[in-house]
């Protein structure tokens, strides 16, 4: 089914290679890591619609849209289970695993409006999409890609869609909830795995939805019929010959439609505007761009994350040197610029995400082990913190030197901002609460840090009260 | 009519790794009737368009990202390694 990053822990009977977690319910096969590459065995059980995806033009049609994750077939010798094994492929690797409760509405639009697409053009190969989980859904080079290459199974004639109830789960759901009832709803998705349950997604929208013929159907009468049929059981020979492909198509085409006409209002949230109300001025902003450049440039990272990067305009200082650069903002509005920002110039190595660094994704699912936390993601080569630790320290109470020991963790070099008590910003927080924060000075933000860190360099960003600092783990 | 359908489905087990829910199963037959209807209507739709505009559906194959496009913008070598 779904898979997510490598997994560090070594388990029982894996010495030399690492069952990757999440890929444990699909009999069809599953993922593993073997010396540091990925690949995924293809159970025998999958032999004939592993021969039809490949035989049919679906894969080459999939692949050369960039839709469906590419991969190479290697050698079966290294099936962690060769008594059921078929074939073992390598997956073209994705640079970083995120997740729906990460992405900005747009972002699960894109990938619902993909999950539809595929099924509906698997179908025209006489295949159907047996899985229309979100996890299986990446973002790589700023476009929503499938990653998962065991999804698809010979079309049978007459049986309605298996997938149908998961995608309303995975994707209309959360969708709908965000645009008609609160954009933070899409944070169920951290508490509902298995996606929002729709009795729970229809008494949460406001009872105009009713009135919209796909959700009504999709959503308020397919949570009744949920609870009406809840204990009735239906065998797969009596459904056959009652949906046939047109219907399926109609199917496909209703829920596309639907989930197109679902949009959020642009959302003018606490940071979108950051850049135009705050107290840089345009000759600050510029100088502090090309510093951060040369100090991006300094460590030539293979991977950056941006924490707290609002709408990506200094991490796109890193993924216009074509470095793949992750930008975690907590503002959905922000996130949502950025990604609407990613399309429109087609940019193949920004991922803007959705994250609380005050409570960054923890390890979920079965186990605490389907779902990598952030750090579980990590560590990158180069951190960037730009004016973030004011919010950690003063909005959220985090000493200086746990604010250290997490960043340390994170990555191996760090391209701070500090920001004094005497910055406006910091000015703001402070308004309407007592100064604590006895510590929280360049001096105390040196002392702190050093413990962790050496300091390359620090340098005053031009026009402001501010310092820049280079730092690397100790 | 589909009261027939359905309790003449509702028999049985199903043999899905994934549990597709009877009640999900029931509102696909209920609504797909309407809409695999709409379908059959807009290709016919479609048909009669095209014939008049020469344009057979370009939009939504422009909607739809498995479609194939040679996009010279596109020429980024794949990190697959």
């Amino acid at each position: 089914m779904n898979y997510s990053a490598y997994s560090t822990g070594g388990q029982e009977g894996w010495s030399l290679l690492e069952k990757v977690n999440g890929s444990f319910r699909d009999p069809s096969g599953f993922m593993f890591a073997l010396n540091g590459q990925l690949y995924r065995q293809v159970n025998e059980k999958y032999r004939q619609d592993y021969d039809l995806l490949m035989n049919s033009g679906l894969f080459d049609q999939l692949t050369k849209s960039k839709t469906l994750v590419s991969h190479k077939e290697a050698d079966l010798a290294l099936a962690p289970r060769a008594e059921i094994a078929y074939k073992i492929i390598q997956p073209a690797v994705v640079d970083f695993i995120s997740y729906p409760y990460e992405w900005c509405f747009n972002q699960l639009k894109d990938a619902a409006i993909l999950t539809l697409s595929i099924a509906r053009r698997a179908l025209e190969f006489d295949m159907s999409l047996k899985d229309a989980s979100a996890y299986n859904i990446q973002f790589q080079h700023g476009r929503p890609i499938f990653i998962d290459t065991l999804s698809f199974e010979k079309y049978q004639e007459g049986l309605p869609w298996v997938a149908y109830k998961q995608f309303c789960q995975h994707f209309l759901a959360p969708l709908a909830l965000m645009a008609h009832t609160d954009i933070r709803l899409g944070q169920l998705l951290k508490v509902y795995i298995d996606g929002i349950p729709l009795d729970l997604a229809s008494q949460l929208l406001p009872a105009a939805t009713r009135l919209n013929f796909g959700l009504a159907t999709h959503i308020h009468l397919h949570a009744k019929s949920q609870q009406r049929y809840a204990d009735k059981e239906i065998s797969q020979d009596d459904m056959k010959g009652h949906i046939s492909k047109s219907w399926l198509n109609g199917l496909f085409d209703n829920l596309l439609s639907t989930v197109r006409a679902l949009k959020v209002k642009t959302i003018a949230t606490e940071w979108t505007d950051y850049y135009q109300s705050n107290n840089y001025t345009q000759a600050s902003f510029e100088a502090k761009r090309s510093l951060v450049k040369s100090l991006i440039e300094k460590v030539n990272p293979k991977r950056v994350w941006d924490l707290g990067g609002n709408t990506g305009e200094f991490s796109r200082a890193a993924s216009e040197m074509g470095i793949p650069t992750v930008c975690f903002d907590i503002d959905p509005g922000a996130v949502q610029q950025n990604y609407d920002l990613v399309k429109k110039y087609k940019e193949k190595f920004m991922l803007p995400l959705l994250m609380d660094l005050t409570n960054p994704s923890p390890a979920l699912g079965w186990h605490n082990a389907e779902r990598d936390s952030m750090q579980a993601r990590g560590p990158v080569d180069l951190v960037m913190a730009l004016a973030l630790i004011h919010h950690l320290a003063i909005s959220n109470n985090v000493p200086l030197f746990d604010v250290a020991d997490y960043l340390a963790e994170l990555g191996e070099y760090l391209i701070l901002e500090f920001v004094p008590k005497s910055d406006s910003q910091v000015k703001k927080l402070l308004a309407s609460r007592k100064d604590i924060f006895p510590d929280y000075s360049l001096k105390g933000f040196r002392n702190a840090f050093t413990f962790r860190f050496e300091i390359i360099s620090e340098e005053k960003v031009p026009g402001s009260e501010r310092t820049l600092f280079l730092l690397k783990k100790k | 009519m589909n009261n027939i359908i359905i309790h003449a489905i509702i028999r049985g087990t199903a043999q899905n790794y994934l549990d597709p829910g009877s009640g999900s199963i029931i509102i696909q037959l209920i609504i797909g009737t309407v809409l695999g209807l709409g379908v059959v209507v807009r290709v016919f739709w479609g048909k009669i368009k095209g014939f008049f505009t020469r344009n057979k559906g370009e939009s939504d194959l422009v909607l739809d990202p498995t479609t194939v496009v040679e996009d010279p913008s596109d020429n980024y070598s794949e990190r697959s390694e």
